[in-house]
Protein backbone atom coordinates (compact mmCIF):
# COMPACT_ATOMS: atom_id res chain seq x y z
CA UNK A 1 0.00 0.00 0.00
CA UNK A 2 1.35 3.39 -0.90
CA UNK A 3 1.93 6.02 1.71
CA UNK A 4 -0.61 8.80 2.06
CA UNK A 5 0.33 12.39 1.41
CA UNK A 6 1.94 13.79 4.49
CA UNK A 7 3.49 10.52 5.61
CA UNK A 8 7.28 10.29 5.53
CA UNK A 9 8.49 9.06 2.15
CA UNK A 10 8.72 5.30 1.93
CA UNK A 11 6.69 4.69 5.06
CA UNK A 12 3.46 2.81 4.66
CA UNK A 13 0.59 3.69 6.93
CA UNK A 14 -0.61 0.12 6.74
CA UNK A 15 0.74 -2.33 9.24
CA UNK A 16 -0.17 -5.95 9.65
CA UNK A 17 -2.16 -6.67 12.80
CA UNK A 18 0.24 -8.80 14.87
CA UNK A 19 -0.87 -12.07 16.43
CA UNK A 20 -1.73 -11.62 20.10
CA UNK A 21 0.20 -13.81 22.52
CA UNK A 22 -1.30 -12.90 25.90
CA UNK A 23 1.20 -13.15 28.71
CA UNK A 24 0.10 -15.13 31.74
CA UNK A 25 -0.96 -13.00 34.67
CA UNK A 26 -1.56 -13.49 38.39
CA UNK A 27 -3.57 -11.37 40.75
CA UNK A 28 -6.99 -10.95 42.33
CA UNK A 29 -8.88 -10.35 39.08
CA UNK A 30 -7.12 -13.26 37.38
CA UNK A 31 -8.22 -15.41 40.34
CA UNK A 32 -11.79 -14.14 39.99
CA UNK A 33 -11.78 -14.97 36.30
CA UNK A 34 -10.39 -18.43 37.01
CA UNK A 35 -13.17 -19.02 39.54
CA UNK A 36 -15.78 -17.75 37.04
CA UNK A 37 -14.39 -20.10 34.37
CA UNK A 38 -14.47 -23.09 36.71
CA UNK A 39 -17.98 -22.36 38.02
CA UNK A 40 -19.54 -21.58 34.63
CA UNK A 41 -17.88 -24.39 32.72
CA UNK A 42 -18.47 -26.73 35.67
CA UNK A 43 -22.19 -25.96 35.42
CA UNK A 44 -22.15 -26.40 31.67
CA UNK A 45 -20.42 -29.77 31.71
CA UNK A 46 -22.03 -31.23 34.83
CA UNK A 47 -25.67 -30.07 34.75
CA UNK A 48 -26.84 -32.43 31.98
CA UNK A 49 -25.58 -35.39 34.03
CA UNK A 50 -27.65 -34.51 37.11
CA UNK A 51 -31.24 -35.67 37.34
CA UNK A 52 -33.93 -33.58 39.00
CA UNK A 53 -37.56 -34.58 39.49
CA UNK A 54 -37.27 -37.67 37.31
CA UNK A 55 -35.74 -35.78 34.37
CA UNK A 56 -32.39 -34.46 33.33
CA UNK A 57 -31.93 -31.23 35.35
CA UNK A 58 -31.77 -29.12 32.18
CA UNK A 59 -33.21 -30.64 29.03
CA UNK A 60 -34.72 -28.79 26.08
CA UNK A 61 -36.75 -31.60 24.57
CA UNK A 62 -37.59 -30.06 21.20
CA UNK A 63 -39.33 -33.09 19.61
CA UNK A 64 -41.46 -33.49 22.76
CA UNK A 65 -42.01 -29.69 22.89
CA UNK A 66 -41.13 -29.60 26.58
CA UNK A 67 -38.33 -27.86 28.48
CA UNK A 68 -37.21 -29.37 31.79
CA UNK A 69 -35.37 -26.87 33.96
CA UNK A 70 -34.50 -27.74 37.57
CA UNK A 71 -37.61 -29.79 38.18
CA UNK A 72 -39.96 -27.42 36.34
CA UNK A 73 -41.57 -28.41 33.05
CA UNK A 74 -42.24 -25.73 30.47
CA UNK A 75 -44.68 -26.28 27.64
CA UNK A 76 -45.08 -24.39 24.36
CA UNK A 77 -47.89 -22.50 26.10
CA UNK A 78 -45.31 -21.22 28.59
CA UNK A 79 -43.54 -19.33 25.81
CA UNK A 80 -44.27 -16.12 27.70
CA UNK A 81 -41.86 -17.19 30.46
CA UNK A 82 -39.08 -17.68 27.95
CA UNK A 83 -39.79 -14.23 26.52
CA UNK A 84 -39.80 -12.71 30.01
CA UNK A 85 -36.58 -14.47 30.95
CA UNK A 86 -34.90 -13.19 27.77
CA UNK A 87 -36.05 -9.65 28.58
CA UNK A 88 -34.77 -10.10 32.15
CA UNK A 89 -31.43 -11.36 30.79
CA UNK A 90 -31.15 -8.27 28.57
CA UNK A 91 -32.01 -5.96 31.47
CA UNK A 92 -29.49 -7.73 33.70
CA UNK A 93 -26.84 -7.01 31.10
CA UNK A 94 -27.90 -3.34 30.94
CA UNK A 95 -28.00 -3.07 34.73
CA UNK A 96 -24.57 -4.52 35.37
CA UNK A 97 -23.03 -2.72 32.40
CA UNK A 98 -24.34 0.64 33.65
CA UNK A 99 -23.06 -0.18 37.11
CA UNK A 100 -19.75 -1.92 36.53
CA UNK A 101 -18.96 -1.85 32.80
CA UNK A 102 -18.21 -4.95 30.83
CA UNK A 103 -18.37 -7.52 33.61
CA UNK A 104 -20.04 -9.90 31.19
CA UNK A 105 -17.19 -9.72 28.67
CA UNK A 106 -14.42 -10.03 31.22
CA UNK A 107 -15.75 -12.88 33.30
CA UNK A 108 -18.83 -14.63 31.95
CA UNK A 109 -19.00 -14.46 28.15
CA UNK A 110 -18.57 -17.94 26.61
CA UNK A 111 -16.01 -16.46 24.23
CA UNK A 112 -13.87 -15.32 27.18
CA UNK A 113 -14.43 -18.48 29.18
CA UNK A 114 -13.59 -20.98 26.45
CA UNK A 115 -10.72 -18.89 25.10
CA UNK A 116 -9.25 -18.92 28.61
CA UNK A 117 -9.38 -22.73 28.71
CA UNK A 118 -7.87 -23.03 25.23
CA UNK A 119 -5.09 -20.67 26.35
CA UNK A 120 -4.44 -22.83 29.41
CA UNK A 121 -3.98 -25.84 27.14
CA UNK A 122 -1.78 -23.85 24.77
CA UNK A 123 0.38 -22.64 27.63
CA UNK A 124 0.59 -26.12 29.12
CA UNK A 125 1.83 -27.62 25.83
CA UNK A 126 3.83 -24.79 24.25
CA UNK A 127 4.98 -22.85 27.29
CA UNK A 128 4.75 -19.20 28.26
CA UNK A 129 4.35 -16.22 25.93
CA UNK A 130 8.02 -16.00 24.90
CA UNK A 131 8.27 -19.73 24.28
CA UNK A 132 5.10 -19.67 22.18
CA UNK A 133 6.42 -16.80 20.08
CA UNK A 134 9.75 -18.55 19.57
CA UNK A 135 8.05 -21.84 18.70
CA UNK A 136 5.88 -20.15 16.06
CA UNK A 137 8.93 -18.56 14.45
CA UNK A 138 11.05 -21.72 14.63
CA UNK A 139 11.38 -24.16 11.70
CA UNK A 140 9.33 -27.35 11.78
CA UNK A 141 11.38 -29.68 13.93
CA UNK A 142 10.22 -32.90 15.61
CA UNK A 143 9.70 -30.97 18.84
CA UNK A 144 7.52 -28.34 17.14
CA UNK A 145 5.46 -30.99 15.31
CA UNK A 146 4.97 -32.91 18.56
CA UNK A 147 3.89 -29.83 20.53
CA UNK A 148 1.60 -28.47 17.85
CA UNK A 149 0.02 -31.91 17.35
CA UNK A 150 -0.52 -32.40 21.06
CA UNK A 151 -2.10 -28.95 21.34
CA UNK A 152 -4.41 -29.68 18.42
CA UNK A 153 -5.32 -33.05 19.92
CA UNK A 154 -6.25 -31.41 23.24
CA UNK A 155 -8.19 -28.60 21.53
CA UNK A 156 -10.12 -30.98 19.28
CA UNK A 157 -10.91 -33.38 22.16
CA UNK A 158 -12.10 -30.54 24.37
CA UNK A 159 -14.15 -29.04 21.54
CA UNK A 160 -15.77 -32.43 20.84
CA UNK A 161 -16.62 -32.83 24.51
CA UNK A 162 -18.11 -29.31 24.48
CA UNK A 163 -20.19 -30.13 21.39
CA UNK A 164 -21.30 -33.40 22.94
CA UNK A 165 -22.43 -31.58 26.09
CA UNK A 166 -24.26 -28.96 24.02
CA UNK A 167 -26.28 -31.64 22.22
CA UNK A 168 -26.82 -33.21 25.64
CA UNK A 169 -28.97 -30.20 26.58
CA UNK A 170 -31.36 -31.09 23.74
CA UNK A 171 -31.36 -34.87 23.82
CA UNK A 172 -30.93 -37.05 26.94
CA UNK A 173 -27.16 -37.00 27.40
CA UNK A 174 -26.78 -40.56 28.71
CA UNK A 175 -28.72 -41.94 25.77
CA UNK A 176 -26.68 -39.77 23.41
CA UNK A 177 -23.42 -41.02 24.95
CA UNK A 178 -24.52 -44.63 24.59
CA UNK A 179 -25.53 -43.99 20.99
CA UNK A 180 -22.10 -42.54 20.22
CA UNK A 181 -20.40 -45.56 21.76
CA UNK A 182 -22.67 -47.85 19.74
CA UNK A 183 -22.03 -45.70 16.61
CA UNK A 184 -25.76 -45.27 16.12
CA UNK A 185 -26.38 -41.53 16.44
CA UNK A 186 -28.80 -39.86 14.09
CA UNK A 187 -27.82 -37.39 11.36
CA UNK A 188 -29.10 -34.30 13.18
CA UNK A 189 -27.38 -35.17 16.41
CA UNK A 190 -24.17 -35.77 14.45
CA UNK A 191 -24.54 -32.45 12.63
CA UNK A 192 -25.06 -30.38 15.78
CA UNK A 193 -22.34 -32.20 17.65
CA UNK A 194 -19.78 -31.53 14.92
CA UNK A 195 -21.10 -28.01 14.27
CA UNK A 196 -20.86 -26.87 17.89
CA UNK A 197 -17.49 -28.57 18.35
CA UNK A 198 -16.19 -26.80 15.28
CA UNK A 199 -17.60 -23.47 16.50
CA UNK A 200 -15.86 -23.90 19.86
CA UNK A 201 -12.59 -24.90 18.23
CA UNK A 202 -12.69 -22.03 15.75
CA UNK A 203 -13.82 -19.32 18.16
CA UNK A 204 -11.65 -20.20 21.14
CA UNK A 205 -8.65 -21.60 19.27
CA UNK A 206 -8.26 -19.22 16.34
CA UNK A 207 -10.65 -16.28 16.17
CA UNK A 208 -10.25 -15.34 19.85
CA UNK A 209 -10.07 -11.54 20.23
CA UNK A 210 -11.28 -11.00 16.65
CA UNK A 211 -14.74 -12.12 17.78
CA UNK A 212 -14.81 -9.41 20.47
CA UNK A 213 -13.34 -6.73 18.22
CA UNK A 214 -15.18 -7.27 14.97
CA UNK A 215 -18.08 -9.67 15.44
CA UNK A 216 -19.70 -8.95 18.80
CA UNK A 217 -22.44 -6.29 18.74
CA UNK A 218 -22.38 -5.78 22.51
CA UNK A 219 -19.11 -3.82 22.37
CA UNK A 220 -20.71 -1.40 19.90
CA UNK A 221 -23.79 -0.85 22.03
CA UNK A 222 -21.99 -0.47 25.34
CA UNK A 223 -21.55 3.29 25.02
CA UNK A 224 -25.34 3.61 25.19
CA UNK A 225 -25.27 1.98 28.63
CA UNK A 226 -22.19 3.74 29.96
CA UNK A 227 -22.12 7.07 31.73
CA UNK A 228 -19.45 9.00 33.59
CA UNK A 229 -20.13 6.99 36.78
CA UNK A 230 -19.80 3.56 35.19
CA UNK A 231 -16.89 1.48 36.45
CA UNK A 232 -14.29 1.21 33.72
CA UNK A 233 -10.71 0.02 33.63
CA UNK A 234 -8.61 3.07 33.16
CA UNK A 235 -5.03 4.24 33.19
CA UNK A 236 -4.44 7.20 35.48
CA UNK A 237 -2.94 9.55 32.94
CA UNK A 238 -2.31 12.28 35.48
CA UNK A 239 -0.30 10.00 37.71
CA UNK A 240 1.41 7.91 35.06
CA UNK A 241 2.76 10.51 32.63
CA UNK A 242 5.34 11.28 31.49
CA UNK A 243 6.16 7.60 31.25
CA UNK A 244 9.66 6.20 31.06
CA UNK A 245 12.05 3.48 32.18
CA UNK A 246 14.11 3.90 35.33
CA UNK A 247 15.84 2.06 38.14
CA UNK A 248 13.85 1.26 41.23
CA UNK A 249 16.13 3.47 43.28
CA UNK A 250 15.89 6.41 40.88
CA UNK A 251 14.08 9.55 41.97
CA UNK A 252 11.22 9.92 39.49
CA UNK A 253 10.71 13.57 40.36
CA UNK A 254 14.30 14.28 39.56
CA UNK A 255 13.95 12.46 36.25
CA UNK A 256 10.70 14.31 35.56
CA UNK A 257 8.74 11.06 35.18
CA UNK A 258 5.33 9.84 36.30
CA UNK A 259 4.62 6.42 37.78
CA UNK A 260 4.39 4.54 34.47
CA UNK A 261 7.70 2.82 33.82
CA UNK A 262 6.67 1.96 30.24
CA UNK A 263 7.34 -1.74 30.70
CA UNK A 264 4.46 -2.48 28.23
CA UNK A 265 3.38 -5.41 30.38
CA UNK A 266 -0.19 -4.06 30.34
CA UNK A 267 -0.13 -4.50 26.56
CA UNK A 268 1.49 -7.92 26.74
CA UNK A 269 -1.15 -9.39 29.05
CA UNK A 270 -4.07 -7.92 27.11
CA UNK A 271 -6.03 -10.68 25.34
CA UNK A 272 -7.19 -8.19 22.69
CA UNK A 273 -3.75 -6.65 22.23
CA UNK A 274 -4.62 -3.04 23.07
CA UNK A 275 -2.79 -0.45 25.12
CA UNK A 276 -5.05 0.66 27.96
CA UNK A 277 -2.94 3.82 28.24
CA UNK A 278 -4.54 5.01 24.99
CA UNK A 279 -7.83 5.42 26.88
CA UNK A 280 -11.15 3.57 26.88
CA UNK A 281 -11.48 1.50 23.72
CA UNK A 282 -14.25 -0.68 22.33
CA UNK A 283 -11.76 -3.55 22.13
CA UNK A 284 -11.27 -3.57 25.92
CA UNK A 285 -13.18 -6.54 27.35
CA UNK A 286 -12.54 -5.42 30.94
CA UNK A 287 -10.77 -8.62 31.96
CA UNK A 288 -8.56 -6.54 34.31
CA UNK A 289 -5.38 -8.44 33.35
CA UNK A 290 -3.68 -5.05 32.92
CA UNK A 291 -4.79 -4.05 36.43
CA UNK A 292 -3.26 -7.18 37.92
CA UNK A 293 0.05 -6.92 36.12
CA UNK A 294 0.39 -3.18 36.71
CA UNK A 295 -0.24 -3.71 40.42
CA UNK A 296 2.57 -6.30 40.40
CA UNK A 297 4.89 -3.82 38.71
CA UNK A 298 3.93 -1.07 41.15
CA UNK A 299 4.67 -3.44 44.05
CA UNK A 300 8.02 -4.29 42.50
CA UNK A 301 8.89 -0.62 42.07
CA UNK A 302 7.63 0.29 45.52
CA UNK A 303 4.93 2.60 44.12
CA UNK A 304 1.30 2.79 45.17
CA UNK A 305 -1.00 0.31 43.42
CA UNK A 306 -3.79 1.42 41.09
CA UNK A 307 -2.04 3.17 38.20
CA UNK A 308 -4.36 1.06 36.06
CA UNK A 309 -7.53 0.38 38.00
CA UNK A 310 -11.28 0.05 38.10
CA UNK A 311 -12.54 3.59 38.36
CA UNK A 312 -15.03 6.01 36.82
CA UNK A 313 -14.52 8.93 34.48
CA UNK A 314 -15.77 11.26 37.20
CA UNK A 315 -13.34 9.81 39.76
CA UNK A 316 -10.46 10.32 37.33
CA UNK A 317 -11.43 13.98 37.13
CA UNK A 318 -11.60 14.19 40.95
CA UNK A 319 -15.37 14.50 40.89
CA UNK A 320 -17.75 12.55 43.09
CA UNK A 321 -19.03 9.26 41.67
CA UNK A 322 -22.58 8.10 42.26
CA UNK A 323 -23.70 4.50 42.33
CA UNK A 324 -27.44 5.26 42.28
CA UNK A 325 -28.20 7.08 39.06
CA UNK A 326 -31.49 7.28 37.16
CA UNK A 327 -30.46 4.64 34.60
CA UNK A 328 -29.27 2.22 37.30
CA UNK A 329 -32.49 2.73 39.26
CA UNK A 330 -34.69 2.33 36.16
CA UNK A 331 -32.87 -0.83 35.00
CA UNK A 332 -32.95 -2.19 38.57
CA UNK A 333 -36.65 -1.52 39.11
CA UNK A 334 -37.61 -2.97 35.71
CA UNK A 335 -35.46 -6.02 36.34
CA UNK A 336 -36.91 -6.60 39.80
CA UNK A 337 -40.46 -6.15 38.47
CA UNK A 338 -39.98 -8.61 35.61
CA UNK A 339 -38.17 -11.19 37.71
CA UNK A 340 -40.69 -10.84 40.55
CA UNK A 341 -43.74 -11.16 38.31
CA UNK A 342 -42.20 -14.09 36.40
CA UNK A 343 -41.40 -15.89 39.64
CA UNK A 344 -44.87 -15.22 41.04
CA UNK A 345 -46.54 -16.32 37.85
CA UNK A 346 -44.44 -19.49 37.60
CA UNK A 347 -45.14 -20.53 41.17
CA UNK A 348 -48.88 -19.80 40.83
CA UNK A 349 -49.49 -21.28 37.40
CA UNK A 350 -52.09 -24.02 37.07
CA UNK A 351 -50.60 -27.27 35.76
CA UNK A 352 -53.54 -27.82 33.43
CA UNK A 353 -54.17 -26.30 30.05
CA UNK A 354 -57.50 -26.49 28.26
CA UNK A 355 -58.29 -25.24 24.76
CA UNK A 356 -61.75 -25.40 23.25
CA UNK A 357 -61.91 -24.93 19.49
CA UNK A 358 -65.29 -24.58 17.86
CA UNK A 359 -66.11 -26.84 14.92
CA UNK A 360 -65.79 -24.50 11.98
CA UNK A 361 -68.08 -26.49 9.68
CA UNK A 362 -71.35 -25.65 11.43
CA UNK A 363 -72.53 -23.03 13.89
CA UNK A 364 -74.90 -25.39 15.71
CA UNK A 365 -77.05 -28.39 15.02
CA UNK A 366 -80.56 -29.32 16.05
CA UNK A 367 -81.01 -32.66 17.81
CA UNK A 368 -84.07 -34.92 17.19
CA UNK A 369 -85.40 -34.02 20.65
CA UNK A 370 -85.35 -30.32 19.75
CA UNK A 371 -82.28 -29.31 21.73
CA UNK A 372 -79.49 -27.30 20.14
CA UNK A 373 -75.96 -28.72 20.13
CA UNK A 374 -72.57 -27.02 19.62
CA UNK A 375 -69.56 -29.10 18.67
CA UNK A 376 -65.99 -28.38 19.81
CA UNK A 377 -62.56 -29.94 19.76
CA UNK A 378 -61.14 -30.04 23.28
CA UNK A 379 -57.41 -30.14 23.94
CA UNK A 380 -56.24 -30.89 27.48
CA UNK A 381 -52.62 -30.73 28.61
CA UNK A 382 -51.72 -32.43 31.88
CA UNK A 383 -48.69 -30.45 33.08
CA UNK A 384 -48.24 -32.43 36.31
CA UNK A 385 -45.98 -35.42 36.85
CA UNK A 386 -48.91 -37.67 37.85
CA UNK A 387 -51.85 -39.21 35.96
CA UNK A 388 -55.06 -37.13 36.21
CA UNK A 389 -58.75 -37.62 35.51
CA UNK A 390 -60.62 -34.42 34.77
CA UNK A 391 -64.15 -33.40 35.72
CA UNK A 392 -65.98 -30.95 33.46
CA UNK A 393 -68.73 -28.57 34.51
CA UNK A 394 -70.49 -25.46 33.21
CA UNK A 395 -71.10 -23.35 36.32
CA UNK A 396 -74.21 -21.16 36.32
CA UNK A 397 -75.97 -23.08 33.52
CA UNK A 398 -77.57 -26.15 35.10
CA UNK A 399 -79.83 -26.68 32.10
CA UNK A 400 -76.86 -27.32 29.79
CA UNK A 401 -75.58 -30.85 29.23
CA UNK A 402 -72.36 -32.01 27.59
CA UNK A 403 -70.59 -35.05 26.31
CA UNK A 404 -66.89 -35.71 25.98
CA UNK A 405 -65.27 -38.56 24.15
CA UNK A 406 -63.10 -40.40 25.03
CA UNK A 407 -62.81 -40.16 28.83
CA UNK A 408 -60.66 -37.13 29.84
CA UNK A 409 -57.96 -39.11 31.61
CA UNK A 410 -54.31 -38.27 30.98
CA UNK A 411 -51.02 -39.77 32.02
CA UNK A 412 -48.31 -37.49 33.43
CA UNK A 413 -47.25 -34.73 31.00
CA UNK A 414 -49.61 -35.95 28.32
CA UNK A 415 -51.71 -34.07 25.80
CA UNK A 416 -55.19 -35.32 24.88
CA UNK A 417 -57.65 -34.32 22.15
CA UNK A 418 -61.35 -34.95 22.60
CA UNK A 419 -64.64 -34.44 20.89
CA UNK A 420 -66.72 -32.19 23.13
CA UNK A 421 -70.37 -31.21 22.64
CA UNK A 422 -72.72 -28.97 24.63
CA UNK A 423 -76.50 -29.31 24.39
CA UNK A 424 -78.96 -26.58 25.36
CA UNK A 425 -82.75 -26.45 25.48
CA UNK A 426 -84.16 -24.48 22.56
CA UNK A 427 -85.35 -21.73 24.91
CA UNK A 428 -81.90 -21.36 26.50
CA UNK A 429 -81.13 -18.16 24.60
CA UNK A 430 -81.21 -16.56 21.19
CA UNK A 431 -78.02 -15.84 19.23
CA UNK A 432 -74.70 -16.09 20.98
CA UNK A 433 -74.16 -16.55 24.73
CA UNK A 434 -70.82 -16.53 26.51
CA UNK A 435 -70.36 -19.45 28.87
CA UNK A 436 -67.56 -20.66 31.14
CA UNK A 437 -66.54 -24.29 30.95
CA UNK A 438 -64.65 -25.51 34.00
CA UNK A 439 -62.05 -28.29 33.87
CA UNK A 440 -60.92 -29.67 37.21
CA UNK A 441 -58.60 -32.50 38.27
CA UNK A 442 -60.62 -35.10 40.17
CA UNK A 443 -57.85 -35.77 42.68
CA UNK A 444 -57.00 -32.11 43.29
CA UNK A 445 -59.69 -29.41 42.95
CA UNK A 446 -56.89 -26.83 43.13
CA UNK A 447 -55.94 -27.80 39.59
CA UNK A 448 -58.75 -26.15 37.70
CA UNK A 449 -59.10 -23.79 34.75
CA UNK A 450 -62.11 -21.95 33.34
CA UNK A 451 -62.36 -21.57 29.61
CA UNK A 452 -64.65 -19.00 28.05
CA UNK A 453 -66.47 -19.99 24.91
CA UNK A 454 -69.63 -19.04 23.04
CA UNK A 455 -72.75 -21.13 22.82
CA UNK A 456 -74.43 -20.41 19.49
CA UNK A 457 -78.22 -20.69 19.33
CA UNK A 458 -80.75 -19.90 16.59
CA UNK A 459 -81.30 -16.12 16.46
CA UNK A 460 -85.06 -16.33 16.30
CA UNK A 461 -85.33 -19.31 18.60
CA UNK A 462 -86.51 -21.41 15.62
CA UNK A 463 -84.73 -24.02 13.51
CA UNK A 464 -81.88 -23.23 11.08
CA UNK B 1 -22.56 15.22 10.03
CA UNK B 2 -19.61 17.36 9.04
CA UNK B 3 -18.37 14.88 6.45
CA UNK B 4 -18.81 16.74 3.10
CA UNK B 5 -19.08 13.48 1.18
CA UNK B 6 -22.05 12.61 3.36
CA UNK B 7 -23.91 15.83 2.62
CA UNK B 8 -24.06 16.21 -1.14
CA UNK B 9 -27.19 18.19 -2.10
CA UNK B 10 -29.77 15.96 -3.74
CA UNK B 11 -28.08 12.76 -2.62
CA UNK B 12 -29.29 10.60 0.23
CA UNK B 13 -26.99 10.79 3.20
CA UNK B 14 -25.36 7.66 4.58
CA UNK B 15 -28.08 6.98 7.13
CA UNK B 16 -30.85 7.09 4.54
CA UNK B 17 -28.84 4.91 2.17
CA UNK B 18 -28.27 2.36 4.93
CA UNK B 19 -31.97 2.25 5.78
CA UNK B 20 -32.95 1.98 2.11
CA UNK B 21 -30.57 -0.89 1.44
CA UNK B 22 -31.53 -2.65 4.68
CA UNK B 23 -35.27 -2.49 3.98
CA UNK B 24 -34.90 -3.56 0.37
CA UNK B 25 -32.65 -6.51 1.18
CA UNK B 26 -34.95 -7.56 4.04
CA UNK B 27 -37.92 -7.37 1.67
CA UNK B 28 -36.19 -9.58 -0.91
CA UNK B 29 -35.21 -12.06 1.81
CA UNK B 30 -38.77 -12.10 3.15
CA UNK B 31 -40.18 -12.74 -0.35
CA UNK B 32 -37.86 -15.69 -0.90
CA UNK B 33 -38.34 -16.92 2.68
CA UNK B 34 -42.16 -16.75 2.50
CA UNK B 35 -42.16 -18.50 -0.87
CA UNK B 36 -40.02 -21.36 0.42
CA UNK B 37 -41.76 -21.59 3.80
CA UNK B 38 -45.25 -21.91 2.38
CA UNK B 39 -44.08 -24.20 -0.41
CA UNK B 40 -43.10 -26.60 2.34
CA UNK B 41 -45.86 -25.92 4.88
CA UNK B 42 -49.55 -25.75 4.09
CA UNK B 43 -50.78 -22.48 5.65
CA UNK B 44 -54.22 -24.02 6.11
CA UNK B 45 -52.76 -26.61 8.44
CA UNK B 46 -51.39 -23.80 10.61
CA UNK B 47 -54.77 -22.15 10.95
CA UNK B 48 -55.85 -24.07 14.02
CA UNK B 49 -52.53 -25.23 15.44
CA UNK B 50 -51.21 -22.02 16.98
CA UNK B 51 -49.98 -22.40 20.51
CA UNK B 52 -52.26 -19.63 21.73
CA UNK B 53 -55.31 -21.29 20.22
CA UNK B 54 -55.92 -18.64 17.57
CA UNK B 55 -57.82 -19.49 14.45
CA UNK B 56 -56.41 -17.65 11.47
CA UNK B 57 -57.41 -17.57 7.84
CA UNK B 58 -54.97 -18.65 5.13
CA UNK B 59 -54.43 -15.04 4.01
CA UNK B 60 -53.68 -13.92 7.53
CA UNK B 61 -51.24 -16.81 7.96
CA UNK B 62 -49.43 -15.74 4.76
CA UNK B 63 -49.36 -12.17 5.99
CA UNK B 64 -48.09 -13.08 9.44
CA UNK B 65 -45.45 -15.36 7.90
CA UNK B 66 -44.21 -12.64 5.57
CA UNK B 67 -44.28 -10.00 8.30
CA UNK B 68 -42.37 -12.17 10.71
CA UNK B 69 -39.66 -13.11 8.20
CA UNK B 70 -39.40 -9.48 7.08
CA UNK B 71 -38.90 -8.23 10.64
CA UNK B 72 -36.26 -10.87 11.39
CA UNK B 73 -34.48 -10.10 8.11
CA UNK B 74 -34.70 -6.34 8.78
CA UNK B 75 -33.17 -6.84 12.21
CA UNK B 76 -30.32 -8.82 10.60
CA UNK B 77 -29.68 -6.25 7.84
CA UNK B 78 -29.79 -3.28 10.22
CA UNK B 79 -27.42 -5.00 12.64
CA UNK B 80 -25.07 -5.89 9.78
CA UNK B 81 -25.12 -2.31 8.57
CA UNK B 82 -24.44 -1.02 12.08
CA UNK B 83 -21.60 -3.49 12.66
CA UNK B 84 -19.91 -2.56 9.39
CA UNK B 85 -20.25 1.19 10.00
CA UNK B 86 -18.81 1.06 13.52
CA UNK B 87 -15.99 -0.77 15.22
CA UNK B 88 -12.23 -0.55 15.46
CA UNK B 89 -10.22 0.49 12.43
CA UNK B 90 -6.72 -0.01 13.68
CA UNK B 91 -4.36 -1.20 11.01
CA UNK B 92 -6.08 0.69 8.22
CA UNK B 93 -4.36 3.66 6.68
CA UNK B 94 -7.59 5.60 6.23
CA UNK B 95 -10.54 6.37 8.36
CA UNK B 96 -11.01 7.98 11.70
CA UNK B 97 -9.19 5.54 13.92
CA UNK B 98 -5.88 5.14 12.18
CA UNK B 99 -4.14 4.06 15.35
CA UNK B 100 -1.35 1.58 15.02
CA UNK B 101 -0.94 -1.59 17.05
CA UNK B 102 0.75 -0.73 20.34
CA UNK B 103 4.50 -1.11 20.58
CA UNK B 104 5.77 -3.73 23.00
CA UNK B 105 9.24 -4.50 24.20
CA UNK B 106 11.01 -6.46 26.90
CA UNK B 107 9.77 -5.09 30.25
CA UNK B 108 13.35 -4.97 31.42
CA UNK B 109 14.38 -2.54 28.63
CA UNK B 110 15.24 0.66 30.52
CA UNK B 111 13.89 -1.03 33.66
CA UNK B 112 16.80 -3.17 34.87
CA UNK B 113 14.94 -4.09 38.05
CA UNK B 114 12.34 -6.01 36.06
CA UNK B 115 13.68 -9.31 34.99
CA UNK B 116 11.45 -11.01 32.45
CA UNK B 117 11.11 -14.22 34.42
CA UNK B 118 9.29 -12.30 37.13
CA UNK B 119 6.31 -11.85 34.82
CA UNK B 120 5.88 -15.33 33.41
Amino acid sequence: MSAEAGAPAGESLYRKEPKVYPRDVHGRYARLRRIAVLVLLGMYYILPWINWGGHQSVLFDLPGRKFYIFGLTFWPQDFIYLALLLIAAGLTLFFFTALAGRLWCGYACPQTVWTEVFLWMEKWVEGDRNKRMKLDKAPWTANKIWRKSLKQFLWVSFALWTGFTFVGFFTPIREFGQNILAASIGPWETFWWIFYSFATYGNAGFLREQVCKYMCPYARFQSAMFDRDTLIISYDLERGEPRGGRRKTADKAELGLGDCIDCTLCVQVCPTGIDIRDGLQTECIACAACVDVCDQVMDKMGYERGLVRYTTENALEHKASRVLRPRVVIYGVLLAAILGSTLWSMTHRTPLRADLLRDRNQLYRELPDGRIENVYTLKLVNMTDAAQRYVISIPGHENLTWTVSPEPTLEAEQVGRYSFTIQAPRDFAAGSVEIDVRFEAESNPGIAVDHKTRMLMPINGGGR
Amino acid sequence: MSDPENNVPGRWNRNKRDWGVSIWVAFLAACVGTFILFALIDPESLGSSWVAGWETSVRLTYGLGFGFIFLVALFATRLTSFMIRTGPRRGHARGKGKRRPPEVHDPADNNPDLRDEDWI
